[in-house]
């Protein structure tokens, strides 16, 4: 029977851990700061509308927070002490959303388009964001990252980034206004204001992840991944923001429903890839280039270039996207398309060639250590596998192959067992480049596993 | 460590940094922007009497009422401003900004003897719209230099409210 989880636990005992955990906690407890004295500002000194809802706002961040990190640890431990921690992560995340979407709705939305208005542009955003998570996740194709971690990443980037940055940029916004000339230099405050906060908000997320779960975080195709992830979870809420208010701004029109729908289509199509994922996959590309840097100089570079990069093409588009004008006739629609293309396009170019480059480098590595591993003789890879192994059109073939023969059962074990040989060669990779803390049992704990999945296979 | 791996992460590396330097040179861009629109050391000290903010009777195109801050969404409203109250040698305007930051109604640019008879400042309602949209409205007096607003000599905020 099978006790340890998958991968194997990471040692408990490991001396680099604690450090880590503690820049961890540094980090967050800087996030809990900003929240609390952001909030208690805009409170006394707006009063605004936004300014109850970040105050009341805090305790379902403290639940989000709290449930987030008690969910992420929980795979890390033995079955039974598993179970228990997923219930409690499952009752605080449950409650900070419950409230979350309360506060949201009460001060926010209900006051604007109402609840209903707010719920059907949360629908009508939901199935476009789960496809793009879906493809996301679908880019690591050598080793692809646990469900529960991209909707994790997602959920980050939806409740805490975006309320990172409602209180944030209330006070920026307000106090630019009060401050500067209305015109370019105003808009140019405001993109600064965009950029700067919301990537940052953002980046936390994929820097705390980082640094509590470096052992699902492996390398640059990780990071696209998990800050692509963060950016869609982004993208969703702000998304149901603009459609409520602007549906609530043109009903009296009679075209709220199509001022929504103008939202819901530049954000959740056009721009679903084009915005915000792109920008915070760099943030995830640097975090993932560092995680494998061998310098402390190099990895605190490599972190900073993402943000920079992020922030630089999330200002360029809110700077300078009005460049672009777009004429209120049919050709109007070609040059929306146009403007997202010209003023995001080379950015997401960017990080695909980055991505693209990431999953030659981890493939290439990763067949190394699968040569090597079934040159040992273990038996956990056989020479044979190893081209299956490599390509994943052959994987899901190899899976078909079970699935026509044994079932559904059958697709998933084998499944689970490509998936354990892909884990084995993973660690390796990274024992070999001294990137890990985890003892070298956790190597044989795998085999061993790999082992038995093929006992199951077998049977 | 492979070389071979090295040199793979390397470039990644590198071209992270080369993206990074890219992103470096559009920020700035956007500071060297900045600081056109909002060159320092413009402070005249002058300041504009906004006499009030008020319901707008377009049909008599006069101010109605109180001075006030919030109205519904069907009245219009207009600002009235003291041009007396700003030297005469300065070159000014004003302008109303909606919350997506369009203009939605000016006067000027001119001196502020040249716009004595233009104390009354609306709001336009939108072509093809009914009414004025929703949100925060802000008035401003700007003080103009080759062209380009320098200086807010006066601003008020006011709010439209979405029913």
């Amino acid at each position: 029977m099978i006790t340890s989880t998958h991968p194997p636990a990471a040692d408990p005992e490991s001396k680099l851990r604690p450090r880590r955990y503690g820049i961890a906690f540094a980090v967050a407890a800087l996030v809990v700061v900003a929240l609390i004295a952001s909030s208690i500002l805009n409170y006394v000194y707006l009063d605004t509308i936004p300014g109850r809802a970040s105050l009341y706002g805090l305790l379902a961040v403290a639940l989000i927070t709290v449930g987030t990190y008690i969910l992420v640890r929980a795979f890390d431990r033995d079955r039974a002490m598993r179970r228990k921690h997923l219930i409690r992560a499952g009752v605080l995340i449950g409650l900070g959303v419950v409230l979350w979407l309360l506060v949201i709705d009460v001060f926010l939305f209900t006051q604007s388009a109402g609840p209903v208005v707010a719920g059907i542009c949360a629908l009508a955003c939901l199935p476009t964001t789960a496809f793009g998570l879906f493809v996301v996740r679908r880019m690591d194709r050598n080793h692809k990252e646990p469900w529960r971690l991209v909707l994790v990443a997602a959920t980050w980037g939806a409740i805490v980034a975006t309320s990172l940055v409602v209180w944030g940029e209330t006070i920026w916004e307000v106090s630019a206004q009060r401050a500067l000339v209305p015109g370019p230099g105003l808009d140019v405050s405001l993109a600064f204001m965009a950029g700067i906060l919301e990537e940052l908000a953002k980046g936390a997320a994929v820097l705390l992840l980082f640094l509590i779960m470096r052992n699902e975080f492996d390398d640059v195709v990780d990071g696209i991944v998990y800050g692509a992830a963060v950016g869609l979870g982004f993208n969703f809420l702000e998304s149901i923001s603009y459609m409520t208010n602007q549906y609530s701004i043109f009903a009296p029109e009679g075209i709220g429903g199509v001022a929504a729908g103008i939202q819901w289509y530049g954000r959740q199509v056009l721009g679903l890839f084009f915005g915000h994922a792109t920008y915070t996959a760099y943030i995830g590309a640097g975090v993932g280039i560092a995680r494998q840097l061998p310098r402390v100089r190099q990895k605190v570079f490599a972190i900073v270039a993402g943000f920079i990069i992020a922030i630089a093409g999330h200002f360029s588009w809110d700077a300078w996207a009005t460049i672009f004008p777009i004429q209120n006739t049919l050709f109007g629609l070609v040059e929306i398309h146009l403007r997202t293309l010209v003023m995001t396009g080379p950015f997401t170019a960017g990080v695909i060639a980055l991505l693209l480059f990431g999953i030659r480098y981890e493939g290439q590595n990763l067949l190394d250590q699968m040569h090597k591993e079934a040159a040992t003789g273990h038996g956990a890879i056989l020479p044979d596998e190893v081209p299956i192994l490599a390509s994943p059109w052959r994987r899901l073939r190899q899976r078909m192959q079970a699935l026509t023969r044994t079932g559904p059962r059958g697709y998933l074990t084998v499944s689970r067992l490509q998936t354990a040989q892909l884990d084995l060669a993973m660690e390796r990779w990274h024992r070999e480049r001294k990137e890990l803390d985890t003892p070298l049992e956790a190597e044989q704990q795998l085999r061993d596993r790999v082992m038995q999945l093929r006992h199951w296979v077998a049977a | 460590m492979s070389s071979v791996t090295y040199d793979q992460l390397r470039t990644l590396y590198r071209t992270l940094l080369v993206f990074a330097t890219v992103g470096v040179l559009i920020l700035a861009t956007g500071l060297v922007e900045f600081a056109y629109f909002e060159p320092p050391g413009q402070t005249t000290g002058a300041r504009a009497h906004i006499v009030g903010i008020f319901k707008y009777d377009p049909t008599n195109r006069q101010p109605v009422g109180p001075d006030r801050s919030e109205f519904a969404r069907n009245e219009e409203l207009a600002a009235v401003v003291d041009w007396s109250s700003i030297p005469a040698n300065l070159t000014v305007d004003a302008r109303w900004y909606d919350s997506f930051g369009s203009i939605d109604g000016q006067v000027g640019p001119s001196t502020p003897p040249g716009l004595a008879n233009d104390t009354v400042i609306p709001v336009v309602v939108p072509p093809g719209y009914h009414y004025i949209l929703p949100g925060r409205y802000t008035f401003v007096v700007e003080r103009l230099k080759d062209g380009v607003p320098v200086e807010v000599l006066g601003r008020r905020f006011v709010v439209v409210d979405r029913t």
